[in-house]
């Protein structure tokens, strides 16, 4: 096979599975749980074989870039949707971390969620996942780059929410949603304005050459709005900069979907944009500014709430956080071939983390044992150093989690609301403003009236 | 509802009236300690102890208890009326079982001359009411087939009364007859959580917990965190008053008063009682009130108050770092941040006492729709209905409310109950009635002693299977030597023996003097290994150090990633390879004699080991009881027992219950080392024991999730033995491929075709697994303990629910011995089963709910999410296959002697007289069954519904089911 249709392959496998899965489930086709086991691990083969294969090909032919198009989508006048694909050297890395780590985590989940009643939707949502992951990869425009975005969005939101029968799992996957709705923004607003501006949104209209190297076609102050808005979706994704509290809250999902979204792929999507767009990005010294600030006060500010953080997986979201805000820095630093290292180990290392987290108890016992019941305090390097009275501030400062609820809550989600309101007294009639009395018991239904 | 009844007889003490301030201090500190009682017992999790979760309840009869318990937790008593209904119509209960159970309860008369409370009852049970939910009657009743037609599955009887009625008269009449009572008033708030949800709307709790969670959470954290809590050692309340009273620090929403309160207090240099006393003033709660409304204040944080009370009582349960805990300081935390919201909320903070609670609206036409239902049932045309005397139908329709839906499930578990205490009882009279012919030896070729745990039953069966010359015999898992051991390898003592017991002598696993240089370099190793492993672990998560490791040496972790989620067996080899190749394993011994009479460690006030007459002793504890007195076989290996899993908080549950939640192998191995011991031979032929020249003890270790059996001591075996052990070895081989593939047979992952050696490896894999939420289903199932000799109970199949506890009445003329082993094995089995029984009927109140989102927290316990209570309990996945029955004791002994060594001892007098547990009696001499009855009574068994088949083998009975078996008799086909 040709390197382009492995490509076409590789994404397109997961989200036929998807829609195949999907439409049975519809349908009412029972399917049992081996089977959908058996179909998991072989599709995770195959695009495991498929990414290997693309890796050889590319190697062998000395490719350095393959494009797919599949033509456009639809047109509206001077606007096309381009379905092109594109895989490159900075694709080829994020595409191999995807397939492995969802595979692993794929087969992980088989055991772990062995006879829950949501084992069918949770493998219909990886599918989904996997395909939206595929996508932001291998998309060759921000256009297509935004359906993956969204795709990984809901999939994400849905298993947060995966235990629908509590209500903090779907309260706090709500209240992500909303987080990504609001970062969505800026990279919607990106491709508006990048076709107004420059008619068109594909990365080869935007650079030129090949990545790493790739030379930035686009400049002005136009260039920097776009690139302006690209971090701040960025952000949103990994949870950098205004976007810093939520990946906690994503912890209420099964084990498993908390490793892959927020320790490996997920989490990572927002640094590929910035990686992609890296030569806008440094053409515009706000936007470069913009993301080395991010970057570096999201990790500071990780690494202060990782430090009081009392259990596994809040631990290891602010750890996770915090090499986030590095590999944006790195990124706006310029260090781009180190940032996909960096990327690529992050995730690898936290997906086996978080699927460890419940192993936690046992590793601390048996290294405490190991050191002979004498493990080394800690805590007690940098923050020795500062006056107690700091400290204890310090310390409370990173207990409310660097206050980001409170600010959300009081400066951003209250005035919303009120300003909501306001807004509704426009539109609502005035019997409808005051709320509904309490119904009266209904009557018996008339007997009579039935035949 | 309000006060739970443990306060009346809980044994506090109540303070001497003293007046003043100091009395309301001393009526708070009473308070607390009464509401306490509702909190749920349960320690740090790194050592799991089973006990009954309603512990508090213990002093009153089950069935009011749970009924009890259920309304103040909200939780349920029993399983759902459906899945009664479903084991009605799968046979598991009889509708004789229905009509015994009615037949215990008072009677009374109904419609004088036509019915009574008891043909009522039997009506609505069988075949059961129809689910009436207010919202969907009148769907039923327009477009669903109500009216059309009387349901379907009526008695014959009921329908030919019926005949001649249509049910559109009939519901006319019962729409006439029954009358509306809204009787539930709006009533007032127990705590101000309800009267701000019914004001405004807004969840106070939502307010107040997740600060709650962070600040206890941090305090108690044993060392997940970097940075500890600053000034922790002052106490939950000071910390938290010197850390959120900070300046700059943005508080939540409706949380901006708490800094003031702090503030407050400080200056005012409040102590901790005073906090609370001056919130409860604040409040409004009246000095009667007081007790309901801090139980009402504790409960809805329950796991971590239940936390912050264990390790109060007991310091040592902490595993690394002991923390000066107080629930009076959690109480006056939670009072200062609920002042502060309610504060901020509600204007003032005594207004809420006055807002009224809407009951839950009761729809109108759900009396007349239930009535509707019965009235079906029984068999009441509207005519008849419509020409009852007012008294008669209000009668009849009391009646019919009074047999409610938690009276329903009452009767259909006892029900339930019954008919598993008939499939068990009867079969095993059979059994014993026709004792299996042993093979004609002269002596065993060997004796082995398990734990008594159910797990073990198959085993036992199975090697019994494997070689008919062998016999198991069960005792309790610490096999009689209650130790603080320490290993090799473990940094501290810990306790190894029942919960109960506070161990008093101490054994350390020490090097052998050659062997002192492998040693020092093991634990040099061992040091490196940790100081990296910690590093590690450190430096992944930090900014600095995390940089440099996530991006240089991320990439190494995908080999473990890879290998051990796809392939757990050979990554679990490779590491056992590799700590074989480079960790020395110096040869070991216990030190374990003690020559002079006292010698105390200086710190723990612990005695080094023991005398030989010390030891005599705790062999004869075993042995006694078991009957073993003389003609031992020439080996007898005792196998300790325990599970090893990973990625599971909960694998302290799985261990040994009777070593406290940890394994039972240095027992094992001390008390073999014991038993070989010329002295105290010599000591034990002295008390009637007489052990052979030539039995020679050994210890081993069994461990339950992946079926690995290994021995100790093998070296110090003398030659002549090898050929005993080489025999006994090759049988538990045997036996544990035999016991795997059992086990599989309920495991869904496993799949139809997995047998025999793939079994083995099959449960081998999940002890290896990371992604194994059931590494093994651990007492789950169990159901029956049978205290008696062995050969009762011998080639029958008990389906690993039964605890095998030998015990030769015969042997044990005073019931010393009795009294021992019931003392022991009665609260472990109970605390087991009732722990089980809770967790299956209501498994996110009285359980932990799934396992999957569960997130380790302070090394202490599992919370949902990032921020929740601690879930305490047993997991889903841990109860899905059990059957939530009382236990069924059956001792063999009379009811007299039974009896006199109940009433000798209160915490049985609990469990037996309140009926936690169910017992029955198997006469020594003629096996006939006697089973207890409440009181001093006992009814002796009859009927004969109950078959016991017969099978060639185990597997022959288990093959291709997966669900719960009834007992059956293995006789092997002779080959002849």
């Amino acid at each position: 096979m040709t390197a382009e249709s492995l490509t076409l392959l590789l994404v397109a496998a997961p989200g036929a599975a998807f829609v195949i899965l999907g439409m049975l489930w519809l349908l009412g086709v029972g399917l049992s749980e081996r089977l959908l086991a058996n179909l998991t691990k072989a599709l995770y083969l195959l695009l495991a074989l498929v990414a290997c294969a693309l890796f050889w090909q590319m190697w062998r032919g000395g490719l350095t870039t393959v494009r797919v198009s599949a033509g456009d989508w639809f047109s509206v006048a001077r606007y096309h949707f381009p379905l092109a694909l594109l895989i490159d050297r900075l694709s080829l890395p994020l595409v191999g971390v995807t397939v492995v780590l969802a595979g692993v985590v794929g087969a992980f989940s088989v055991r772990y969620l062995h006879r829950d009643p949501g084992f069918f939707r949770f493998f219909l949502l990886q599918y989904l996942f996997t395909f939206g992951a595929l996508l932001v990869f291998t998309a060759d425009s921000l256009d297509l780059l935004l359906c993956g975005w969204e795709l990984v969005g809901i999939t994400s939101v849905l298993l947060i929410g995966f235990f629908q029968n509590r209500p903090d799992p779907v309260r706090n996957a709500q209240r992500v949603f909303g987080i990504y709705r609001i970062a969505d923004l800026g990279l919607l607003l990106a491709v508006f304005l990048a076709h107004h501006w420059f008619h068109t949104a594909s990365w080869h209209g935007f650079f030129s050459g090949e990545w790493p190297g790739h030379v930035n076609q686009l400049d002005g102050a136009a260039a920097s709005v776009v690139a302006v808005l690209l971090v701040f979706a960025a952000s949103g994704k990994s949870a950098q900069g205004p976007f810093c509290g939520w990946l906690v809250r994503a912890m209420e999902g099964p084990t498993p979907s908390s490793a892959v979204f927020y320790g490996a792929i997920s989490v990572h999507a927002g640094a590929y944009l910035l990686l992609r767009i890296e030569p806008l990005l440094h053409a515009s010294w706000v936007a470069t500014s913009l993301v080395i600030f991010i970057g570096l006060t999201t990790a500071s500010l990780g690494t202060l709430v990782h430090r009081t953080c009392a259990d596994a997986k809040t631990s290891l979201a602010y750890a996770a956080q915090t090499q986030l805000g590095l590999i944006f820095a790195e990124i706006g630093f310029g260090w781009t071939t180190f940032a996909v290292v960096h990327l690529v180990s992050h995730a690898v290392l936290r997906t086996l983390q978080f699927l460890r987290s419940p192993s936690m108890l046992r590793d601390y016992h048996r290294v405490h044992a190991a050191a002979g019941g004498q493990i080394d305090p800690t805590g007690e390097q940098y923050d020795s150093l500062l006056p107690k009275s700091v400290q204890v501030a310090l310390y409370r400062m990173a207990l409310g989690r660097g206050f980001y609820d409170a600010i959300l809550d009081r400066f951003i989600v209250l005035p919303a609301i009120a300003l909501a309101r306001l807004l509704g007294v426009f539109e609502s009639h005035p019997e409808r403003r005051s709320p509904p009395a309490a119904e009266p018991t209904a009557p018996p239904p008339s007997v009579s009236a039935i035949p | 509802m309000n006060s739970p009844s443990c306060s009346e007889t809980c044994g506090c003490t109540s303070a001497a009236p003293v007046a003043g301030t100091d009395a309301r201090h001393a009526k708070l500190r009473l308070v607390l300690e009464h509401a306490s009682h509702c909190l749920p017992s349960q320690g740090p999790m790194g050592v799991f102890v089973h006990h009954n979760t309603l512990h508090a309840f213990q002093h009153q009869d089950f069935e009011s208890s749970v009924i009890e318990a259920a309304e103040l937790f909200e939780a349920e008593p029993f399983l759902t009326e459906e899945e009664y209904q479903n084991a009605r119509s799968e046979g598991r209960i009889l509708d004789e079982d229905i009509d015994a159970v009615l037949a215990g309860e008072p009677d009374a008369e109904v419609l004088p001359g036509r019915l009574s409370r008891r043909r009522l009852r039997r009506a609505l049970l069988i075949p059961g009411v129809r689910r009436v939910n207010g919202l969907d009657i009148a769907w039923q009743i327009e477009e669903g087939d109500w009216l059309s037609h009387f349901r379907r599955d009526l008695p014959p009887a009921s329908a030919h009364l019926l005949t001649g009625d249509t049910p559109l008269k009939l519901w006319q009449a019962c729409l006439k007859r029954v009358e509306f009572h809204a009787d539930l008033q709006p009533r007032t708030p127990r705590r101000p959580h309800e009267a701000v949800l019914a004001a405004t709307g807004e969840d106070l709790d939502r307010v107040v917990h997740p600060p709650m969670i962070r600040l206890v959470g941090a305090y108690l954290d044993q060392g997940i965190a970097y940075w500890p809590m600053p000034h922790r050692e002052l106490g939950l309340l000071a910390a938290a008053r010197r850390i959120m009273s900070q300046p700059f620090a943005l508080q939540r929403r409706h949380l901006g008063a708490v800094r003031g309160e702090f503030l407050r207090q400080q200056q005012q240099a409040m102590g901790v009682e005073d906090v609370v006393l001056d919130a409860l003033e604040r409040l409004g709660v009246p000095e009667a009130e007081w007790e309901d409304y801090v139980t009402a204040e504790l409960l809805p944080l329950r796991g971590w108050a239940g936390m912050v009370h264990m390790l109060e009582k007991d310091v040592t349960l902490a595993p690394h770092d002991r923390i000066r805990c107080s629930l009076m300081e959690f109480l006056a935390l939670r009072l200062t941040y609920t002042l502060a919201a309610l504060q901020d909320i509600m204007g003032d903070t005594t207004s809420w006492r006055s807002q009224r609670v809407e009951a839950p609206n009761i729809d109108r036409l759900t009396p007349v729709a239930r009535f509707f239902d019965a009235a079906q049932l029984l068999g009441l045309p509207s005519y008849e209905l419509e020409a009852l005397s007012g008294a008669d139908f209000q009668r009849l329709s009391s009646e019919v409310v009074a047999c409610n839906e938690i009276e329903r499930r009452r009767l259909l578990h006892l029900a339930y109950e019954r008919r598993h205490e008939r499939s068990i009882l009867i079969p095993l009279a059979k059994h014993r009635a026709r004792p299996l012919s042993m093979p004609a030896v002269d002596r065993l070729a060997a004796q082995v002693l398990f734990c008594i745990d159910e797990r073990e039953e198959s085993f036992r069966r199975a090697l019994e299977e494997v070689d008919p010359c062998m016999e198991t015999v069960g005792a309790a898992g610490f096999f009689g030597v209650a130790i603080n051991y320490a290993g090799l390898d473990d940094a501290g003592g810990v306790s190894l023996c029942p919960v109960v017991v506070t161990p008093a002598h101490a054994v350390r696993e020490v090097a052998v003097g050659g062997h002192a240089h492998l040693q020092a370099k093991r634990q040099w190793l061992r040091r490196a290994w940790a100081k990296l492993t910690r590093n590690a672990f450190i430096s992944s998560r930090t900014l600095v150090r995390g940089w440099i490791s996530t991006a240089c040496l991320g990439l190494l972790s995908l080999f473990p990633l890879v290998f051990r989620v796809l392939s757990p067996r050979s990554y679990g080899r490779l590491i056992r390879r590799l700590n074989r190749a480079f960790l020395p394993e110096p040869k070991t011994e216990v030190t374990f004699m003690r020559d002079d009479a006292e010698s105390h460690d200086a710190t723990t006030g612990l005695l080094q080991g023991f005398t030989e007459e010390e030891m005599a002793e705790r062999v004869l504890s075993v042995l006694g009881p078991a009957g073993l007195h003389r003609a031992h076989a020439r080996l007898v290996v005792v196998l300790g027992h325990g599970s090893t899993s990973l990625n599971n908080p909960y694998e302290s549950a799985y261990c040994c219950g009777a070593c406290g939640g940890r394994t039972g192998a240095p027992n094992a191995r001390l008390f073999a080392i014991m038993a070989n011991r010329p002295g105290v031979r010599t000591a034990l032929r002295s008390r009637g024991v007489v052990i052979p020249e030539d039995t020679w003890f050994l210890g081993g270790y069994h461990d339950t999730c992946s079926d690995d059996i290994e021995f100790f001591d093998v070296d110090l075996m003398p030659s002549s033995h090898r050929g005993d052990l080489n025999r006994v070895q090759q049988s538990l081989d045997r036996a544990r491929v035999l016991n795997a593939d059992e086990r599989v047979r309920r495991f869904g992952t496993a799949g139809p075709g997995i047998q025999g050696e793939r079994a083995l490896r099959h449960v081998q894999a999940r002890a290896e697994h990371i992604a194994e939420p059931r590494p093994e289903y651990g007492h789950c199932t169990n159901a029956v303990a049978f205290v008696g000799r062995r050969t009762r109970t011998r080639g029958l199949f008990l389906d690993r629910r039964a605890f095998l506890v030998s015990y030769d009445p015969d042997a044990d003329p005073e019931d010393k011995s009795l009294a021992r082993v019931l003392a022991a094995v009665i609260p472990v089995c109970g605390g087991i089963n009732l722990e089980y029984y809770f967790s299956t009927v209501d498994n996110e109140v009285y359980g932990s709910g799934t396992k999957l989102p569960h997130n380790i927290t302070g090394l202490v316990g599992v919370m949902n999410g990032f921020q929740g209570d601690l879930r305490t309990g047993l997991p889903l996945q841990t109860v899905e296959v059990h059957e939530p029955v009382r236990i069924l004791f059956i001792v063999e002994t009379t009811p007299e002697r039974l009896m006199g060594v109940v009433r000798a001892n209160p915490e049985l007098v609990e469990f037996v007289c309140n009926q936690w547990i169910r017992l029955a009696t198997m006469d020594p001499c003629d096996g006939h069954i006697e089973v207890y009855r409440g009181g001093d009574r006992f009814e002796p068994l009859t009927g004969d519904e109950e078959p016991l088949p017969v099978t060639p083998d185990s597997r022959t009975w288990y093959q291709g089911k997966s669900g719960h078996l009834p007992l059956a008799r293995i006789e092997p086909v002779c080959a002849a």
